[in-house]
Parts: structure tokens; C-alpha cells; sequence
């Protein structure tokens, strides 16, 4: 008999809990990948498709599913390839030569006499950077800009140079001691 | 009063024997005690009147945004004339020191530790100090803090103690919200004392604005902190306080007594919270010269052009203090005090704790100048190892952990840093002062924190292209379903239409409703021309033909309705390259890489426009530079290219 109430006993609980547990999963339920979303986060974000994946979520989402390399961001460098194998806990892959350091930011800028307006640069912008339209000139949104390059190629005429951002008041930063002693001497 | 001036003077007996003793005089944390030399510069009477050969007036002499140059080269100013007006937020306008000539627009070095050239405006100055009447168009003393605002603004009045933060910004929108006005006579940078003979010839006029401001914010409590080592200054201010509510009160000479943080805590004992402004806990402090702008501002209508600057160091014989023209030269000051040795060292602008070395020592004095030191340099010793002694952390004013600081910033950690309130390092350089091994603490520090700034900005920004790189997927996920959406009611369309061509007869059709209204148009003018058609020319429709003649009347309309809705969408390309694959990309790009290469080589060997029509203009207009530049950007192309084959065969 008290087999029989321990069982009912035992098998209420179950039900409760289960029911518990599957209203959680319902109620909590996490959208999307964390994992993608937290490289995604990692990733520098300039959509430049140069991992061969058309943005930064995409190369994530792959990378997440285990279906990509963890030594394809080019604009992250070795950092962010350290970082990617450090949350997928796997093992840390050699980069290409020229990506081992991240390139300083660079932008575009179109040379506005050369410009035939052909929109092409501005279908190949993958965060919608370049204003203008058919047969007017082109210019780039300097604080939009990512720096991914991908509107050098496609560009006919090429008028669009990649540049190194000018040092002014607003972005000038202390030099770090020990590198400054080293550049006197 | 008795017993604590008893204990002053134990405290001074004490101090022989054990130094650090006389922190015991004030309420801050740390503090140090260097060699103030201040005498070096008292010894001489006070300058004015000295005109140099030109005036580099930057358009950046405060923190914020740059003033826009509102004068020509060529053109002829007369003093106190506005000749940069202030820019849209956090900006003040800049005005002509003296009468004279603008000479030059252009990127001079400024007093910055940075070294940068920024755009400056330079005067020839022509003697005469032709100055306009009433430059402010003021009428009145200001009535409202609206109005004394916009002339704190006009006047172009910063904050002169070394922050430059201009005045009108860090005041308060109405009254009552301010308790306490502390009036900054402290003063605690070694060798600088123009706050000191400032406060010596123009106590009234400082008094005047302190009394102004607290009249019109309403301020209970005005009270004025002095340094100890400035007992003329002292007598001077008390003096001008007699019969007003203002306490003139003595400090101890202590660096850094002049903080903001450090002077509130000593005179209010208000700890300014971390990420707030003192204005927030209803403190207000001004610099002694500051306030003597606002009352020339408010008495006299007059800009700020001038202001008082201590030319001092070891490396002078006649140091002094004088009333600069914003805009002169610091190596021309600097010849005044007859420097012994010559002059071929860095100048320092503002004091030894704080100051820093210009880039030429032709940099102008600017609003926040408060002094040139002209110190030779010593032989500088290498910096050693940390000894965990903690002399900095017991110097810390902020009672901050300036060693856990150090590691954390030489180790690249700004995180950690941060997380130990990096950001409210004042920058004094007390840890710096007292380090026995040398280590530039304050360098790492402020290093970090641009670091940690850059940081930010940095992920600001990945948060913007994130956002923007979304959206634009949105927005071609949808113009493809629009056109998908268009595809599909064409087809319709197209289907009726071959019904219709069938029963010829049947004008209308009412079967059609869910069309829309445009295509619904479309159909009606097809129907119509295909009516007019039949009717004319043929009476026995042959069938081929009608539905020939119809495709042809679909691809006009077609053509017409791309036409008007081109800058929303772009059917075909996008959806191919979208879709294209890794492999069709490289491919593509490689392509387009020959080609482009070709293309460079065709104009260059044969220089015919016609390889390139669209850049027929530019390529004749070439120059040999030019030229050499392309080629080298081909052959560029070309290897890249070739790397590329090699690679993915």
C-alpha cells in the first residue's frame, strides 16, 4: 500500500515539475542563437564579406554551427580570431600573413571630379554609406563609413581611394610612456 | 579659531622632523609639497603693453567645438572686433586682440601636448589699438540669466583656470539651484603667480562679478580660497570684501589646493560624487581671472582679448608677470625676461606638475594660459622598476590606487582600470611627483584613458554599422518582395490580357477586382489601343500579331512604370549579387580587376579616348604624375590579380 502512495506520490510530482519545466521553456524562451549573437558582438562589423560570407551576423551564425573557419576575419585580425576560438572553445588558427594586425580605420572617399555616377559603389556599400543617384556624383558619409573596401573594385572609373584618418584635436590621444621614450631616443 | 590656529603652529613645529605632517592642514586625501619658486616671478612689476610683431589667434582655445572664422585675408580689424564667430553647441566666439591686418588663415602649431596644427587666424597688429565702442552692444548690465549667459557667450569667456570650459555652459538655468559660489584664488602650481598679482591690482573688480553672479543665482554662500603663500593677495581681496557677505578664506599651500574637487572638499567639505559635476551638487567655481573677464564683460562691454600671464623658469633672469594679448607669441614673452642660456629647449605652457612642453616655442598665449616656463632641461633619468612602496597612493589626492592603475594601463587592461575609476584621475601628477623609481605615473594614466575613450567610440561606432547593415537588409528583403508582389500582378495582367485578346469584343472586366489601380489604368489604355488597332487597320485580327502588339504595348508600360519608380527600386542586379556565391564573387572582382587593368593599359600605350568614353575628360587632362600613378595602379591590379589565380586555381 505504501508502495502505491510513495509511486502516486512520486509520479504527482512528476507531472507537476514537467509541467513546470515545459511552461518555463515556453515562457523563457531565448530567441535566436546566443552563441552567434555574442561572436556577433566580437566581429568589428564593417560587413565587408571578406570572411566570403555576405556581413559580419551571417559569418557569425556559421561560425556558431561550426560550419566556418575561425581565422577569417580579415578587418579583426588576430585578435578577434583569438577571441572567436576563445568562445568557441576551439583550437586558435594562424591568420593569413598581411591580417595579422588590424589596420588602422580607414575610409573611402570619392574624388568627386572623376565620379561618373554609375550607383554601383553605391549597391556594393553594405551599411548604406554612399549618397547620390544615376548620373550624379557620389559621396561618402565619412563617420558611416566601415572602411571594408568593397566599394574599390567595383567602381569603373576608380575614383575612390581608401584613407588613413587625419590626426586632429578631436582624435589624438596621449602616447603611450614607454613608446614615447623609445621614439625620443 | 584659537585652538586651531594652536594647532597650525604645532603642526609647522612637527613638520621639520616628520614632512608630511603638515597633510594634517587640510581635509584631502594626499597632496604633495614641492619647491614653489613662486618669489622668481614677484620680484618684477607687472607688464602690459606689449605689442608683438604678429597675433596667431587658434580658432580652438576652449573645450568643444571649434569657432568659424567670420573674416577675409586682407581684411582690416579693430580691437575687441569679433573675427570667429561661435559654432552650434558647446563654442565661443573669438575676437580681435588689437587693430590690425588679418595676414593669414591657416593651421599653425597650438600650445597642445599634442603638437597638432589647427586652423589659427594671424594678425599684423598696426600699432594704433584702434578699439570699436561698446564691441557688445551691450546696453545694460545684464537683467536675467538668459541675458547674462548670451553675453558670458558673446564675450567669449572660458574658463581660465586651465580647463578652458566655456563659462555660459557650466551655470545653471535658473536661480536657487546653486548653493555655494567658491571663488579659486588658490593657485597651487609652483612658479605661477598671476592669479596672485591679479588678485593683488583687480580685487574688486573679482569681487564684483562673484557678487554679480550670486545676486542673480541667488547664492547664499560666496566664499573666496586663498593659498597662505599669497599673504598680499590675501589682504587685498579682504579688503574688497569689506561690507559684503563674501568670506575670504586661507587655505594651506598644498598642491593640488587649486583642484576643483580639492578646493570644494576644503572650503564646503563637499565630495564632488564620481561622474557628476559640482554644479550638480550645487557648487559653482570660478577662477579669479575668469571673473575679472565677466565684470570687464559686464561693466565695460568689453571681449575677452587679454589676459594676465607669468613668464617665469629657471632658465630666465628677469622672470615677470604681464597683461598678454591673447594670440603673442610664447618665444617673444620669453625674450622679454631675458632667458640665460639661450633659448633651444621646449617652452612649457602652464606649471611643472601639470604643464607640458609646446611643439615650437612660437605657439601663441590662448585663453588658458596661464603661464610659460622656460625651465632647461635636465638630465632626464630612466625610469625603474615598480617597488610597491606606495608613496603614490598615500600622494593620491582622489584617494585613487595609482599603482593597481599603473599595472592595469601598462598591461593594456583598460578595463580593469577603468573599473578603478580611471576617470577620475584629475591628472595632477602628485604619483608621478612622489615616485621614487621615475615612472611617469600620469602619462599611463591619461594614456588609458584615451584608450578606454577610443574604446568606446570605437564600439559605438560597430553598433551604428551593425544597425545600418541591418536595415539595409531589410530594405532589400522588401523591395524584393515588392517586386516579387509586381511580378506577380503583372503576370495576371499579362494572362487577362491574352484572354482579352482572344474575346476582342469584351471591352471591360469586371473580374479583375483585386488588381490594383495603376495596372487596372494599364490594362484599360491596352484594351483601348488594341481597339483603336483593330478597328483602323485590321478587321480580322490575326492572333500572332495582337499578342506581338500587346507584348510590345507590356514592355513600353513596363519600361514606363521602371522609369517612375527607380529611386526606390532596383529590380535584377541587387537580387544577383545577393545571391551570388563565394566563388562567383572572386570571379567577379578578378574580372572586374582585368578589365579595369586593361583598360589603364589601353590609355596609356595609345592615349585613345575611345577605349574609355567615360573617362575621356579626365585621361586627357592627366598629367605625367598621373599618369605614373595609374600605371603603378595597374600593374597593382594586375599582380593582385595574378596572386589571386594563383591561389584558387
Amino acid at each position: 500500500m505504501s508502495i502505491v502512495a510513495g509511486l502516486l506520490i512520486f509520479f504527482a510530482l512528476a507531472v507537476v515539475f514537467g509541467l513546470l519545466l515545459g511552461y518555463a521553456a515556453v515562457r523563457f524562451k531565448i530567441e535566436g542563437n546566443p552563441l552567434a549573437e555574442l561572436i556577433d558582438k566580437k566581429l568589428p562589423q564593417t560587413q565587408c564579406g571578406q570572411c566570403g560570407y555576405p556581413g559580419c551576423k551571417p559569418y557569425a551564425e556559421a561560425l556558431a554551427k561550426g560550419e566556418a573557419e575561425v581565422n577569417l576575419c580579415i578587418p579583426g585580425g588576430e585578435p578577434t580570431m583569438l577571441e572567436i576560438a576563445e568562445i568557441l572553445q576551439v583550437e586558435p588558427k594562424p591568420m593569413d600573413a598581411e591580417a595579422t594586425a588590424p589596420k588602422p580605420r580607414m575610409v573611402a572617399v570619392i574624388d568627386e571630379d572623376i565620379c561618373i555616377g554609375c550607383v554601383l559603389c553605391i549597391k556594393a556599400c553594405p551599411v548604406d554609406a554612399i549618397v547620390g543617384t544615376t548620373k550624379m556624383m557620389h559621396t561618402v558619409i565619412e563617420k558611416e563609413c566601415t572602411g571594408c573596401e568593397l566599394c574599390v573594385p567595383v567602381c569603373p572609373v576608380d575614383c575612390i581611394d581608401m584613407v588613413i584618418e587625419k590626426t586632429s584635436l578631436k582624435n589624438w590621444k596621449w602616447p603611450e610612456p614607454t613608446v614615447a621614450a623609445e621614439t625620443q631616443k | 579659531m584659537s585652538t586651531n590656529s594652536l594647532r597650525n603652529r604645532l603642526i609647522k613645529l612637527i613638520a621639520p622632523l616628520y614632512p608630511m605632517a603638515k597633510r594634517w592642514l587640510y581635509h584631502f586625501h594626499g597632496g604633495v609639497f614641492p619647491q614653489y619658486n613662486k618669489s622668481l616671478s614677484l620680484r618684477q612689476p607687472l607688464r602690459s603693453g606689449f605689442m608683438p610683431k604678429q597675433l596667431i589667434l587658434p580658432l580652438q582655445q576652449h573645450m568643444g567645438i571649434p569657432a568659424v572664422p567670420c573674416v577675409q585675408i586682407g581684411d582690416r580689424v579693430k580691437k575687441y572686433q569679433l573675427i570667429a564667430q561661435a559654432d552650434k553647441g558647446l563654442s565661443v566666439p573669438v575676437h580681435a586682440p588689437t587693430s590690425g591686418t588679418i595676414i593669414a588663415l591657416d593651421q599653425r602649431v597650438l600650445p597642445h601636448a599634442s603638437g597638432l596644427a589647427e586652423p589659427c587666424i594671424v594678425i599684423a597688429p598696426d600699432g594704433k589699438d584702434d578699439a570699436l565702442t561698446n564691441p557688445l552692444n551691450l546696453q545694460q548690465p545684464p537683467q536675467t540669466i538668459a541675458e547674462f549667459k548670451q553675453l558670458l557667450l558673446n564675450a567669449g569667456i572660458v574658463g581660465m583656470g586651465g580647463a578652458g570650459f566655456p563659462t555660459f555652459a557650466k551655470l545653471p538655468n535658473q536661480p536657487g539651484l546653486v548653493q555655494h559660489l567658491i571663488i579659486n584664488g588658490a593657485e597651487c602650481e609652483p612658479f605661477i603667480t598671476c592669479d596672485d598679482v591679479l588678485m593683488q591690482t583687480h580685487a574688486d573688480d573679482i569681487i564684483r562679478a562673484a557678487l554679480f553672479i550670486a545676486d542673480l543665482f541667488a547664492i547664499p554662500h560666496v566664499v573666496c580660497g586663498i593659498e597662505t603663500n599669497k599673504p598680499e593677495a590675501i589682504k587685498a581681496m579682504r579688503q574688497a570684501c569689506q561690507g559684503s557677505n563674501i568670506e575670504v578664506v586661507e587655505v594651506a599651500t598644498v598642491y593640488p589646493m587649486g583642484g576643483q574637487k580639492q578646493l570644494t572638499q576644503e572650503l564646503v567639505n563637499i565630495e564632488i560624487p564620481t561622474q557628476k559635476h559640482s554644479v550638480d551638487v550645487g557648487v559653482v567655481m570660478m577662477n579669479v581671472a575668469t571673473l575679472r573677464a565677466i565684470t570687464q564683460a559686464i561693466d565695460l562691454g568689453q571681449p575677452l582679448v587679454s589676459r594676465f600671464v607669468t613668464v617665469s623658469g629657471m632658465g630666465l633672469t628677469q622672470p615677470f608677470n604681464i597683461d598678454a594679448l591673447l594670440g603673442t607669441p610664447f618665444n617673444e614673452l620669453v625674450e622679454l625676461a631675458q632667458p640665460q642660456p639661450k633659448l633651444d629647449y621646449p617652452l612649457l605652457m602652464g606649471g611643472p606638475m601639470m604643464g607640458f612642453a609646446v611643439a615650437q616655442n612660437d605657439v601663441p598665449v590662448i585663453k588658458t594660459t596661464n603661464c610659460v616656463l622656460a625651465n632647461p632641461p635636465q638630465e632626464m633619468q630612466d625610469p625603474m622598476a615598480c617597488i610597491r612602496c606606495g608613496e603614490c597612493a598615500e600622494a593620491c589626492p582622489i584617494n585613487l590606487l595609482p599603482q593597481q592603475l599603473y599595472w592595469h594601463a601598462k598591461a593594456h587592461e583598460f578595463e580593469k582600470a577603468e573599473q578603478l575609476n580611471l576617470f577620475d584621475c584629475i591628472e595632477c601628477g602628485c604619483c608621478s611627483f612622489v615616485c621614487p623609481s621615475r615612472i611617469p605615473l600620469v602619462q599611463y594614466y591619461r594614456h588609458a584613458k584615451a584608450e578606454v575613450r577610443e574604446l568606446k567610440a570605437q564600439a559605438a561606432l560597430t553598433e551604428q554599422a551593425k544597425q545600418r547593415h541591418d536595415a539595409r537588409i531589410a530594405r532589400l528583403e522588401r523591395e524584393k518582395q515588392e517586386r516579387e508582389a509586381k511580378m506577380a500582378a503583372k503576370k495576371a495582367a499579362v494572362k487577362q490580357q491574352a484572354e482579352d485578346a482572344e474575346n476582342t469584343v469584351k471591352p471591360n472586366n469586371e473580374d479583375n477586382a483585386p488588381m490594383s489601380a495603376r495596372d487596372k489604368a494599364i490594362q484599360a489604355a491596352k484594351a483601348r489601343q488594341q481597339a483603336i488597332k483593330t478597328q483602323a487597320e485590321q478587321p480580322v485580327v490575326d492572333k500572332r500579331q495582337a499578342a506581338m502588339e500587346a507584348a510590345k504595348a507590356r514592355i513600353a508600360a513596363k519600361k514606363a512604370a521602371e522609369t517612375t519608380t527607380e529611386p526606390t527600386t532596383r529590380p535584377g542586379a541587387e537580387q544577383t549579387t545577393t545571391e551570388l556565391t563565394v566563388e562567383d564573387k572572386r570571379k567577379a572582382a578578378m574580372e572586374a580587376a582585368k578589365a579595369r587593368a586593361a583598360a589603364k593599359k589601353a590609355t596609356e600605350t595609345t592615349s585613345e579616348p575611345t577605349t574609355r568614353p567615360d573617362a575621356e575628360q579626365t585621361t586627357t587632362e592627366l598629367t605625367v604624375e598621373d599618369k605614373r600613378k595609374a600605371a603603378m595602379e595597374a600593374a597593382k591590379a594586375r599582380a593582385a590579380a595574378k596572386k589571386q589565380q594563383d591561389s584558387s586555381p
